[in-house]
């Protein structure tokens, strides 16, 4: 009986040691996460094909923070003569980050600063990350270019570069280089990967948007170095920014557009002959580009579907600075996907008084409010006390809307988004002359800065009168008829050392800090190498 | 012992000798006494029957009975008022001592504790079981109702009216940055997932409240850490009905009943509404005539219905329990409703001769379905477009039909009409368990178990819409899929046994894996240029192919696959029951979690001493004394899979970007907590209850920091463990009291207490949440609770300009209220008279502010053009201007959001058995939500919508929600 007793007991405790080896054979797990929709760097880093891909990843991270209206634009825009958000009663309140652009009085807890801060930064990691992936001579030269490009506009806009190594530990700070140092490595990149950049098209990084970047940098030197009180440009520079324009000019590869509005309009990928670097249009749902149009345009405006957001406009004193017949100001426009216009109504441009419906020509009223008549009224304030608090301000819809395309917000519209035009070459080099560069002859626009603006200016595609004289005041006019709304009017502004001068809408001088945005107060939180801008 | 048994058999056969002598050769006499089984006193008149020759007896006052029965007798039946009945056998002894468990007494109730059980008197945390008979009567769609104001520290919040919609469950405050806070349910052993299908629905849906036998809430750390790393926010173990020995029983449960609107918002009606454009000086065409009310529009009177039927049966070796259940709610919003079939199949069989060997079986399954759930909420909902409908517009034309302008706004009607969204999720959650005893104190256990939940929700906007602002153009069909699936395998070693005199050891040690997957599709697309999806009658879902190629969207994921393994063992040494010392420890080890922190360890440890059971212990009154403490560790690990590591995520454009950044210290949140308890029961268990302080910190909080730039682009966050600490402290109170018990009418009182206070410090940076549209107006901030209000002061309306005054302009934000709530009260009353009884269950919460984003992004006076505005909007004294900017965040909008429900009153009549076949046949008729004091202006106080910032939830919210309903439902219970 005993020895039965204890022979179970043996067996149970076998039992037992054998559970214990199933549950160590089978149960135990390394506990290594696999991914399921997602790549690791390791799968990223066998596929011969991933850098390609990567580098689709960097152009898709310019877009939204450019196309959109709300980030870039905002900054570069909102805060100067041409563009204000008013405040409608409770539309566009926003607890008032849209106001303080044109006000300027930002500070370093705006949300949209903030946006775009982090939204450049994306494009400088996602263009570093993709060059430890072993791509090409040219994909790598356009991840650099495109990098130098969101540098390029983190140092305009803040003075500060922050910057990581491929493969850099992302949990560290990140370095930061300021001011000219900035410009310094910005320069030094473009000219390193130019040799490996394509002739076209314009929506990728190539060689015409190199130069043109190189000559934002050259021009704008001077502003880098003190923005409060510039040294004034070197001749050197300014002989750069002419040899660049002229080396653009003599590729024949630009003309002018036999349209303006070809340049911005659904299909300005194939007829716009100005453009030398765009954002080409795609239907992910980053790509905003119908922003341009939605953010201004009235609720009530047809078809239903559109959806206007009665936002942003322009300045009495602005517009008036075209002539009645500068058909930049505004153009009955035909084009792929617009609407019949029956009564030939201005539909491009600049829209100001009664606004009609394209498809019936019939007055546009809205019903919802009373038959409220849709009259987009010239006198506009930051924030609008009434009556009238809908209808105030001249509507700019620069990019034709593409109706046929658009299903929303963020729909498959055509338009690619203008970074760099011909026109602009131009004017910078008539405004590098004026600086003290010396003039060249290159194409047919002459050798003087006076030629070179009156071949924009009258262009049959502008229409706009002769000037009889130049200064650098009137490139300054140039620039903001012939770019309004394409996010260089702070840039222009500061260089030609007026942004902080009263405007309309700000009835004040501005303390020079505002010459440059804040760090966004989170990442001066979490990153030691930022420091912030003096006076914020 | 052995001894004492043999003279009692000797006793036994000179007694028969005896009595065959003496001629009564058929009779015995049982002597016995009777004492209450806690605290060992006499009890006096209990009856002793015999029902087979019926005839009995009572005791005396000192316990004792004597009984004569016929020798053919083997059963004895020993009942008492406010006993369990007990049944003896007779056939061997003649003298017997019965010990009767009080039927109030909790003490000897069995509770859950994860991986095993105890008696509630072997307790050394705090732990609040509800079983079905004190379960919120009336039909609920998800069980966690039914425990909604019963138990102290657990705060249950419908986020909204509507059925199976979202709640927000908050055990011993509010301790959770980012995340869900809720607790880890635990379902018949099985830890949920915790992640509902969408993220407005309830968790807990697939579950059929009539299959819920109770209900357990582990609340204190010492309880709950042998969850580990998921135990954080406390743990509520679900526990279903399971098979009875016996002959096959059926149960057969229906109930029908009608819902309608709990409180309506105050709006404009059609006059008051042609008086405010007078007064306000708007456009007089604003006044379309008619004589409209957009909110009763949309709001409908609901039938529901429930049926359920339960059969069990089996015997000693084998038991089984089945059960069917259906309930239909029709929403109080028009074109809303939630369905849910449940079966259930459970089995418990005992095998070898030794039946040592043993299998439990489970096995689950549901579907529910719920109709325009997500066109209720919200500023682009249903609600909304009733509640800011013109009073004055109509809603139908001549014809009857809906009318359709698109100069009156979005008509409430066409939106409920033509916006289709339905959702269906369907859930299998199975488990298989045997087990094997190798002695009478060794036992394993293994256990297998899936879980399974697939939900397609698929929607569609008819082209009818497209003549309104921002509405698609020719109609828009849209489906998702999601599943996800749990697995796990759980190997528990359970060991009972007194190791010395009077010490008894009660330990468990197990290794436990689980595997989580989620995977899932979108389709998203416009109807066809020129003719649109059309009108077919045909669900737009139905033929999406017919869609315009180019308004296409796809996109379909699989998230990283999550595993946890864990390692866990608890012992209980139990000395005399009068010292109790519980230590548990777990080890999780989760994919989650950084390549430096693969593995988190959680221990605690707790005593309890029951001071009744001493000695020196002489107040009689005191029944039962016990003190309780305990301290451990818990954590949390509510952040998506794959955030420690680096991914790189395919765009739907041909392009790839790194998507996360990683971080390989990635870690739980930790919390610690310590608890203080006292349980008592006085005067015959006629008042018991408990007391009980706690204090709880959380750190190393989960946190979707902003990553250090540059980083990758898009809405990227890197989840880090913040520095920082959350400090939840808090007293919970329970008593309950049986003022009368005699046999025909008794009145039981039940009533809890949370008061909760809840600190935040040790944050480098605040977190801003609680985004109303325009910016955020709650914080996170050293020195302030969390979702502290923080926002612009509202000084009032100026006199002349009509325009709002704010304290410094406006410039300058203030701490102006607190979201949490400070104390939580729930009340209950079981009034019997014979078959007779009342029930009504109260909850309330006090202390806590609500925003009103109802009221300040869609009520406010703007509306006045064309659309509505609140009532109190219209009689402020001060003229407001309507180019005020109303909806800067202030708090104008912050309000009081004190609330007591009347959560439930049921009368409800015992009719007993019924013909032959009927037995406990019960009619009643409840009544859920009967009224609700409250000053809050909105539909309800009880409310959260959330308006969270990047992975931080907002709370105290209110935004359009769906409203709360009054329901009355009538039923009948009865078995065969």
């Amino acid at each position: 009986m005993i020895s039965y007793k204890k022979r179970a007991v043996k067996r149970k405790y076998i039992a037992l040691i054998l559970f214990s080896m199933v549950v160590t054979i089978f149960g135990c797990t390394k506990l290594h996460e696999k991914l399921g929709g997602n790549l690791s760097p390791g799968q990223v880093s066998t596929d011969s094909l991933a850098p390609a891909i990567l580098l689709q990843g960097v152009y898709n991270s310019l877009e939204f923070t450019f196309t959109s209206y709300l980030q870039v634009f905002a900054l570069s825009d909102m805060t100067t003569d041409e563009a204000i958000a008013p405040t409608r009663g409770s539309n566009w309140d926003d607890n008032g980050q849209w106001r303080v652009f044109h006000q300027q009085k930002y500070d370093p807890n705006n949300p949209v600063i903030h946006d775009c801060f982090n939204s450049l930064s994306g494009v400088v990691f996602a263009a570093t990350d993709m060059l430890q992936f072993k791509p090409t001579r040219q994909q790598q030269a356009e991840a650099r270019f495109l990098r130098a490009w969101a540098m390029y506009w983190m140092l305009d806009m803040f003075d500060q570069v922050p910057y990581r190594n491929p493969g850099g530990t992302l949990t560290q700070a990140a370095k930061v280089r300021k001011g000219i140092d900035a410009l310094t490595y910005i320069i030094s990149e473009i000219n390193a990967v130019e040799p490996d950049l394509p002739d076209d098209p314009a929506s990728k990084a190539n060689t015409y948007a190199a130069k043109t970047l190189l000559m934002k940098c050259y021009l704008n030197k001077a502003i880098y170095v003190n923005r409060v009180s510039p040294p004034v440009a070197d001749p050197k520079d300014m002989n750069k920014v002419i040899n660049l324009a002229d080396s653009i000019i003599n590729s024949n590869n630009f003309h002018f557009s036999k349209n303006y509005f070809d340049n911005f309009s659904p299909d300005n990928g194939s007829k716009s002959t100005e453009n030398i670097f765009t954002q080409k249009s795609n239907g992910d749902g980053n790509y905003s580009v119908a922003l341009a149009w939605l953010a201004v345009l009235y609720y009530a405006v047809p078809p239903s579907y559109l959806g206007g957001a009665n936002g942003f406009t322009t300045l009495q004193d602005f517009y008036t600075k075209f002539e009645p017949n500068d058909k930049r100001r505004g153009a009955v426009y035909v084009y792929p996907n617009s609407p019949p216009n029956p009564g030939n109504r201005v539909n491009v441009g600049f829209l100001t008084g009664q606004q009609y419906d394209l498809y019936t020509d019939d007055t546009l009223v809205d019903p919802t409010q009373g038959d409220l008549h849709v009259v987009y009224t010239p006198e506009v304030q930051n924030v609008e006390l009434g009556p009238n608090i809908l209808m105030p301000g001249i509507r700019p819809v620069k990019y034709a809307p593409d109706y046929t395309n658009f299903y929303g917000n963020n729909g498959p519209v055509q338009n690619d988004f203008v970074y760099f035009r011909f026109p602009d070459v131009l004017l910078m080099k008539a405004e590098a002359i004026l600086r003290g560069g010396t003039g060249t002859n290159a194409g047919t626009y002459g050798i003087t800065a006076l030629s070179l603006i009156n071949a924009v200016r009258t262009d049959p595609s502008r229409g706009a009168s002769p000037m009889s004289s130049a200064t650098l005041d009137s490139v300054f006019d140039e620039r903001g008829r012939e770019l309004w709304w394409e996010n260089w009017r702070r840039q222009d502004m500061i260089r030609f050392q007026k942004f902080l001068l009263p405007f309309q809408e700000k009835n004040y001088q501005s303390d020079p800090k505002y010459l440059v945005f804040p760090i966004p107060f989170e990442q001066l939180a979490i990153n030691p190498n930022l420091s912030q801008n003096p006076g914020y | 012992m052995q001894q004492n048994q043999l003279s009692k058999i000797i006793c036994l056969i000179l007694s028969e000798f005896f009595l065959v002598l003496f001629g009564s050769a058929q009779n015995k006499i049982i002597t016995g006494k009777v004492t209450d089984s806690e605290n060992g006193l006499s009890l006096s008149n209990v009856s002793i029957i015999s029902n087979e020759n019926k005839t009995g007896t009572q005791t005396n006052l000192k316990g004792n009975f004597k009984l004569v029965v016929p020798l053919s007798v083997k059963k004895l039946s020993i009942s008492a008022i406010d006993y369990l009945p007990q049944e003896i056998d007779v056939s061997v002894f003649s003298n017997i001592d019965v010990a009767l468990v009080s039927r109030y007494s909790t003490l000897s109730d069995v509770v859950v504790i994860g991986y095993g059980t105890s008696k509630r008197k072997d307790l050394t945390g705090s732990v609040a079981s509800v079983s079905e008979k004190d379960f919120n009567k009336g039909n609920y769609t998800s069980p966690d109702q039914l425990i909604q104001g019963k138990v102290s520290g657990l705060q249950i919040t419908s986020n909204d009216g509507s059925p199976g919609g979202a709640i927000t469950v908050r055990l011993r405050g509010n301790s959770s940055l980012t995340g869900t806070g809720q607790p880890l349910y635990v379902v018949d052993g099985i830890p949920l997932d915790g992640r509902s299908l969408q993220a407005d629905n309830n968790p807990l849906n697939f579950l059929n409240p009539l299959d819920i036998a109770s209900i357990d809430v582990l609340k204190d750390a010492s309880a709950t850490a042998i969850y580990g790393s998921r135990a954080a926010y406390g743990v509520v173990i679900i526990n279903t009905k399971k098979g009875k020995a016996g002959g096959p029983k059926l149960d057969v449960v229906m109930s029908s009943g009608k819902s309608s609107f709990l409180k309506k918002i105050d709006v404009l009606n059609a006059t008051q509404y042609r008086q405010a454009l007078q007064y306000y000086g708007v456009d007089p065409s604003f006044d379309k005539g008619k004589n409209t009310d957009g909110e009763d529009a949309v709001l409908q009177s609901g039938w529901q219905q429930n049926y359920a039927i339960a059969g069990n049966g089996g015997n000693e070796n084998g038991k089984y329990r089945y059960s069917a259940g259906y309930l239909h709610q029709d929403g109080i919003v028009t074109n809303t409703s939630f369905k849910k079939y449940t079966a259930n199949v459970s089995a418990s069989v005992k095998y070898l001769k030794s039946k040592r060997l043993g299998i439990d079986f489970h096995l689950n399954s549901s579907q529910y379905i719920q109709d325009g759930s997500d066109l209720t909420d919200g500023n682009a909902g249903v609600v909304f477009f009733g509640l800011t409908w013109n009073p004055t517009t109509a809603l139908r034309n001549a014809d009857g039909s809906i009318r359709i302008d698109p100069g009156e706004g979005v008509n409430p009607l066409a939106f409920s009409q033509y916006l289709k969204d339905n959702l269906k999720v369907t859930t299998l959650l199975g488990s298989i368990s045997p087990y094997y005893k190798f002695t009478d104190w060794l036992e394993y256990k293994l256990q297998v178990s899936i879980n399974y939940s697939a939900g397609i929700s698929r929607s569609s906007v008819n082209q009818a819409m497209e003549v309104y602002q921002g509405f698609p153009h020719g109609g828009n069909a849209s489906i998702k899929n999601n599943e996800i699936t749990t697995e796990q395998i759980t190997h528990t070693l359970n060991l009972n046994k007194e190791i010395f005199q009077g010490v008894g050891l009660n330990a468990v040690a197990g290794y436990e894996y689980m595997k989580f997957t989620t995977k899932g599709f979108t389709i998203n697309a416009t109807g066809p240029t020129g003719t649109g999806f059309g009108n077919y009658g045909i669900d737009y879902t139905n033929y999406i192919q017919y869609s315009d190629a180019g308004s296409r969207n796809i996109s379909s994921y699989l998230d990283p696959l999550y595993e946890l393994q864990s390692f866990f063992g608890r012992t209980i040494f139990n000395y005399k029951d009068k010292y109790l010392l519980t230590a548990t420890f777990r080890a999780d080890g989760s994919t989650k979690f950084g390549a430096n922190n693969k593995y988190g360890y959680f221990p605690s440890f707790a005593a309890a001493w029951n001071i009744a059971k001493e000695r020196f212990f002489k107040i009689d009154w005191i029944s039962s004394l016990k003190v309780r403490t305990g301290w451990g560790k818990t954590g949390n690990q509510e952040f998506p899979s794959g955030s420690a590591q680096a991914l790189y995520a395919f765009q739907n454009n041909g392009g790839l970007v790194q998507q996360n950044n990683p971080n390989p210290d990635l870690k739980w949140q930790s919390d610690r907590q310590y608890n203080i308890g006292i349980d008592f029961s006085i005067i015959k268990n006629r008042i018991s209850g408990s007391l009980d302080y706690f204090n709880k910190s959380t750190t190393n909080l989960l946190f979707p920091s902003p990553p250090i730039q540059p980083a990758p682009p898009g809405t990227t966050i890197t989840w880090i463990n913040l520095d920082g600490q959350i400090i939840n402290k808090g007293l919970e109170v329970l008593i309950n009291g049986s003022i009368v018990r005699s046999k025909n009418f008794s009145w039981d009182l039940s009533a809890n207490a949370t008061f909760l206070k809840n600190n935040v410090s040790g944050l480098t940076v605040p977190v801003f949440t609680g985004n109303v549209g325009s910016g955020p107006v709650e914080i996170i901030q050293n020195g302030h609770p969390m979702d502290a209000f923080y926002t612009r002061k509202f000084l009032g309306l100026d006199k002349s300009t009509g325009q709002s005054l704010y304290q410094d302009d406006g410039s300058t934000f203030y701490y102006v209220g607190d979201p949490n709530s400070k104390a939580l009260l729930g009340f209950s009353s079981i009034f019997r008279y014979t078959r007779f009884s009342i029930i009504a269950n109260f909850y309330g919460s006090f202390g806590q502010k609500i925003y009103n984003a109802t009221l300040y992004n869609h009520l406010n006076v703007a509306g006045i053009m064309g659309g509505n505005i609140a009532l109190s909007v219209f009689k402020n004294p001060i003229k407001e201007s309507l180019a005020n900017p109303s909806q800067s965040p202030s708090s104008r909008y912050i309000q009081n959001g004190n609330y007591l429900k009347m959560a439930n009153l049921t009368f409800s009549y015992d009719m007993g058995k019924v013909a032959q076949s009927f037995s406990g046949v019960n009619v009643y008729v409840t009544a859920k939500n009967l009224f609700l004091l409250t000053k809050y202006p909105g539909f309800d106080p009880e409310v959260n919508v959330d308006h969270g910032i990047n992975s931080v939830p907002s709370l105290g919210i209110d935004e359009v929600r769906y409203p709360s309903a009054r329901t009355i439902i009538f039923g009948i219970n009865f078995s065969l």
